[in-house]
């Protein structure tokens, strides 16, 4: 069973989580002076996320845009990333992840994430998601 | 001489970084290569060497972390970029361009690692290294397993019957390294560390590799003679050797599941460079061709006046042309997408490959006698050429295994990005 119940509920937290990076860390002036703004394609649920200095916006919106780097992949390894169990270079070349957008810059959004990865465990509990 | 780009967007940047990197491939790579060309192998790399200075400039200018992003103190070129500064490196000389690439494996290896201590003590400060000190090697090839090592995902890639030549068992918290790498490692006699690959589960042949960060200073590591080579005698390459040598766990950053999909992602990279200095390098035999048959006069007239000259003089433009546009492709297909697509970038190294050899004997026999002294450039050309036939995956090895993936994947379907 997928760890996220439902898009919706992927879309709730998820929305919590960019808004308060941007918000609350330099997230979102890193990603504007690295010229990125990131898109999201995950299965399982199905969501499609936008993300830029401004925060996040969702499905139709999101899908209008042409963000810098792309990622793919399914909600179950969205969230093993998120709790920094994820070697995203490992991950990549299985083809659990598919990227696409300079290697350069993906590779450089790994390190800006950093913030909304110690904050994530503090979401999983909130909304009573796994951490094993 | 400079050529036209066909490129029309070239950004103002994109025409500096080349301006730069053919100043320093004209006035520091030439000379150095020309120099190393005629010494023994010993001397090449004697404290008295060229090769020294070379390195000083090349890491003062940042070449020596032109593969690595900006976030740990890379160059961050873009793949158009990164294929015009590879070119005009080829062009100054094939083997130096690559010495000055290989350098960098451990750093970018400890990068993939995504482990934050390995990224601080290795690849931080190589990117920070401006004087030549901290030189890497790339420890793959073994003297019973060459290309082999490039049949991710075909049978005998997963043959347990297959021994490989360099192991690793854990012992506690550490990896214990035994056995030898062949005398092809690149940058081998020369560096301070290593991205080495080691076989550590003999049950899955050589899916069972593994890739670890070694320090050469430590206990049990030893390396061979440099090697005694008839082109590309600029690329220093030699055997090392691993007695018990003990690594801390971490330093094995790729496991068994990992290996593979590490090993078509590096193929898939390293082809588009050799496409790119193979291009130069063909760019540099044309140019020694075009230049003499405008001087040189036979049968009354200059050369590059008779009919048939004009048609082999066009025809090595082509196959610069040709192999210049099919390296850029695959660098702005395959650096622009992860995982990439190995058959574009495997294309790219076997077309540039022989274009440059093809150029190089066309030189040779265009200057005729002069061609074959050491006086001309051509010759030197010629003999480095053929190395990029069998250098990183021997051609029809890449063939082979460029079929096999034509079977896997073909057509590749857009969703696959």
């Amino acid at each position: 069973m997928a760890i996220f119940e439902s898009s919706a509920k992927m879309k709730e937290i998820f929305g919590e989580i960019w808004t308060d990076m941007v918000n609350n860390t330099d997230f979102g002036k890193e990603l504007k002076e690295a010229g990125i703004t990131i898109g999201f394609v995950v299965t399982d649920p199905d969501v499609v996320m936008y993300v830029d200095e401004k925060g996040p916006i969702f499905d139709e919106e999101a899908e209008k845009k042409t963000p810098v780097v792309t990622m793919k992949m399914a909600g179950d390894t969205v969230h093993s990333f998120w709790l920094k169990k994820l070697n995203v270079p490992k991950a990549l070349a299985l083809r659990q992840i598919k990227a696409k957008g300079p290697v350069s810059k993906v590779l450089k959004i790994l390190p800006l994430l950093k913030p909304g990865q110690e904050k994530y465990p503090s979401y999983c509990e909130k909304y009573n998601l796994p951490m094993d | 001489m400079d050529y036209f780009d066909v490129n029309l967007d070239l950004s103002d940047e994109d025409l500096a970084l080349k301006e730069a990197a053919h100043k320093f491939a004209k006035e520091v790579m030439r000379p150095v290569a020309k120099e190393l060309d005629q010494m023994t192998p010993e001397e090449a790399i004697a404290e008295k060497s060229p090769l020294w200075s070379f390195f000083r400039q090349g890491y003062e200018l940042g070449y020596h972390k032109i593969l690595l992003p900006d976030y740990v103190g890379g160059l961050a070129l873009n793949p158009l970029q990164m294929n015009i500064v590879m070119e005009e490196l080829g062009w100054g000389s094939f083997g130096l361009a690559c010495q000055i690439a290989v350098v960098s494996f451990p750093a970018l290896g400890a990068m993939y690692s995504n482990d934050e201590e390995l990224i601080e003590k290795i690849t931080i400060p190589f990117c920070e290294c401006t004087d030549g000190s901290i030189r890497g090697c790339w420890g793959a090839t073994e003297p019973d397993r060459g290309s082999d090592l490039l049949a991710m995902g075909e049978p005998i890639y997963h043959d347990p019957k297959v021994r490989c030549n360099c192991t690793a068992k854990r012992e506690g918290d550490e990896w214990v390294i035994n056995g030898q790498k062949s005398a092809w490692v690149s940058s081998g006699t020369i560096s301070t560390h290593c991205m080495l690959h080691v076989q550590t589960d003999p049950s899955k042949g050589m899916a069972g590799f593994g890739a670890c960060l070694v320090p050469m200073d430590l206990p049990g590591v030893s390396k061979g003679k440099p090697l005694d080579k008839m082109g590309q005698r600029d690329l220093n390459q030699g055997e090392l050797f691993f007695d018990d040598v003990r690594i801390p766990a971490n330093y094995m950053f790729v496991d068994p599941d990992f290996h593979e999909g590490i090993m078509e992602m590096l193929l898939t990279n390293a082809n588009v460079w050799m496409a790119s200095w193979a291009t130069g390098l063909a760019r540099a035999a044309f140019e020694e061709a075009f230049s003499y048959c405008k001087e040189r006069v036979q049968g009354g007239r200059l050369l590059m006046e008779h009919y048939s000259i004009k048609q082999r003089i066009f025809s090595m433009f082509a196959r610069v042309e040709t192999s210049r546009a099919i390296a850029r492709a695959a660098a702005n297909l395959n650096f622009n997408i992860s995982p990439g697509f190995p058959e574009y970038s495997m294309t790219a190294k076997i077309t540039a490959t022989e274009n440059c050899l093809q150029n190089a004997h066309d030189a040779i026999q265009l200057l005729g006698g002069n061609g074959l002294t050491k006086e001309y450039l051509a010759e030197k050309l010629y003999r480095d050429a053929r190395a990029t036939l069998i250098e990183d995956g021997n051609n029809e090895i890449l063939a082979r295994h460029g079929g096999h993936t034509l079977l896997e994947y073909y057509p590749r379907n857009r969703d696959d990005i």
